[in-house]
């Protein structure tokens, strides 16, 4: 275990921060502007990876397993999650034939 | 945490019993056990150590909230009978699935380490978003539900992402460890504030604040009402006690109490203003729901100023001013079902017409509850209101409390506007049919709001 946790401190911590936070904005941008549901579905998850990638790279530079749990989390969570959301969309597949956003717009203000 | 235990084996109890097609005895038995585990917390009021390793621990304030949130959903259960009368198939899986939502609510009020933040929030949603889209072959429903997931997965992202960053900087996900880290430091660090700007967006959505509130309408509206009713109750209560718990950890740095104000007046405006033009009652009511956020969030805003321990009184007046409305909001949304069944699923605002010369006791409980809304004086809203008031000028946010008045006077005006729809003869008559059941709810809700208004020292 421990040369993993070396071989994580290689790279400079600030480089996963921007790598994360580069990743984060893909999958925040991407659940934004995409029409295709299941292609949202998959920026979420990216969002979460990203994540995760920030909090094993903390773990091993606080020497702190407490973060690898959290990870393990949001994984079972994350799946979870999906399931739900996926199980909704068959859902709206359906009754109206379709996995675009505009499916998403009966009710209004 | 007995109780906690108690909630999620009670749920899969109810489940077995509807396998056993059983359905008349759900509710009964989600209420003996919810009274238990009331009973459970209130014998747990002394215990005061953290449990599971210190990341949760039942203090005062969260076991106030626990309690709260109990006698709500047992109010819900009450009106689940007669609202699932006519559904005869996954009656079971939908009180159970409300049970394991209250159990996040209960880790949401109790947490101690952000790990269980992102727990409590995850159980509380993840039953929601299939209870949104409970009626199957309804579109709205379906999109309800849809919205509310991909809504509530992207909220949880940001949430998430605060916690890595706060994790990076203190090395622990335990909220000791923040507060320290923040007297330490003083907040001037830049990964610290987008740490818990980010956690607060996340927190935002949930308990639906201005800017992050869209999805709150479309939500409420597409979902079936008993959900409905959950969602604009036990949900808020839990959103905001967990919101207090991080809140008052971290003591509020002026960056944050910078947002903060923004988002309190935001929520306020908008809530208020976009309410006055809602004929749906359904839409009408989330807005409200949204203005109340506003006010909530005006009352975590006056924990910033104040002394470490006066965060108590705080906690105090959200416990108060969330079960007052809690309870006028469950009173409601039943009348709003009956009225609804009167005139043919219609939900605008008129379906309360002829109330009055039908059921004069309801259009009286109508009445309380909806002044309470308004917040008119000698109905528990006023007091809660009132309080709000006095923290957030005691904390010296005079110019946001000023603004605060100024919207509820702005918001008493399209609670008048249904309360005179109930007093209005309808151009043809239109029969009410209230089981017992139903008005007994109505009635403990009015009767509730009005004597907290009058002795508010109850709670």
């Amino acid at each position: 275990m421990e040369h993993v946790m070396t071989a994580i401190r290689v790279v400079p911590l600030d480089s996963y921060l921007v790598l994360s936070f580069l990743l984060f904005s893909i999958g925040m941008v991407g659940a934004l502007v995409r029409r295709n549901v299941i292609i949202v579905i998959m920026c979420l998850e990216l969002m979460l990876n990203s994540v995760n990638l920030l909090l094993v790279a903390f773990s091993a530079y606080h020497s702190d397993p407490g973060a690898q749990i959290m990870v393990f989390f949001i994984m079972l969570v994350a799946a979870a999650e999906v399931t739900v959301g996926l199980s909704i969309l068959v859902l709206m597949k359906r009754n109206t034939d379709s996995v675009d956003m505009n499916i998403l717009n009966r009710l209004k203000w | 945490m007995s109780a906690l235990i108690l909630i999620s084996v009670l749920g899969v109890l109810v489940l077995y019993l509807g396998l056993f097609a059983k359905k008349s005895w759900l509710a009964p038995v989600g209420i003996l056990g919810l009274l238990g585990a009331i009973a459970l917390f209130y014998t747990g009021w002394h215990i005061n150590h953290p449990l599971l390793g210190g990341m949760v621990v039942f203090d005062r304030f969260s076991i106030g909230f626990n309690i709260g949130m109990a006698i709500i959903t047992v109010l819900i259960f009450l009106f689940g009978p007669d609202y699932y009368a006519r559904k005869e198939h996954h009656v079971a899986e939908q009180y159970a699935l409300m049970l394991f939502a209250l159990v996040g609510g209960f880790i949401l009020t109790s947490y101690s380490s952000l790990l269980m933040l992102f727990l409590g929030i995850e159980i509380l949603s993840i039953p929601l978003y299939i209870l949104a889209g409970a009626k199957k072959h309804s579109l709205r429903s379906n999109e309800a539900s849809f919205k509310y997931f991909l809504l509530g997965a992207f909220s949880t992202a940001f949430l998430l992402m605060g916690i890595a960053l706060l994790y990076g900087i203190t090395g622990s996900f335990h909220l000791d460890a923040l507060a320290a880290h923040m007297t330490q430091s003083g907040g001037s660090d830049l990964m610290l504030n987008f740490g818990l700007f980010f956690v607060v967006t996340g927190l935002a959505f949930k308990v639906g604040a201005v800017p992050f509130h869209f999805w709150v309408p479309d939500v409420y509206q597409g979902s079936p009402t008993l959900v409905m009713t959950f969602m604009a109750t036990v949900v808020k209560m839990a959103g905001f006690a967990a919101f207090f718990r991080f809140i008052d950890m971290t003591g509020m740095p002026d960056a944050l109490a910078r947002i903060m104000v923004l988002l309190t007046i935001a929520t306020l405006l908008v809530g208020n203003v976009i309410a006055l033009k809602q004929t749906n009652f359904k839409r009408l009511m989330a807005y409200s729901s949204v203005s109340h956020s506003g006010f909530l969030l005006l009352a975590l805003l006056s924990d910033h100023g104040l002394e470490a321990g006066h965060g108590m009184a705080v906690g105090h007046t959200l416990l108060y001013y969330t079960f007052t409305y809690s309870l006028a909001t469950i009173g409601l949304l039943i009348l709003f079902t009956i009225a609804k069944r009167a005139n043919n699923g219609a939900e605008h605002n008129n379906i309360f017409q002829g109330l009055f010369a039908a059921k004069p006791w309801l259009a009286l409980c109508a009445l309380a509850m909806f002044l309470s809304l308004a917040g008119i004086p000698l109905t528990a809203g006023f007091v809660a209101k009132y309080q709000v008031f006095l923290l957030a000028i005691g904390a010296g946010w005079l110019k946001v409390m000023l603004f605060g008045v100024l919207m509820a006077l702005l918001g008493i005006y399209y609670y008048i506007m249904v309360v005179r729809e109930v007093f209005v003869r309808p151009a043809h008559t239109v029969t009410f049919v209230v089981s017992p059941l139903n008005w007994l709810v109505i009635s403990l809700c009015a009767v509730g709001v009005l004597v907290l208004g009058v002795w508010p020292a109850l709670i």
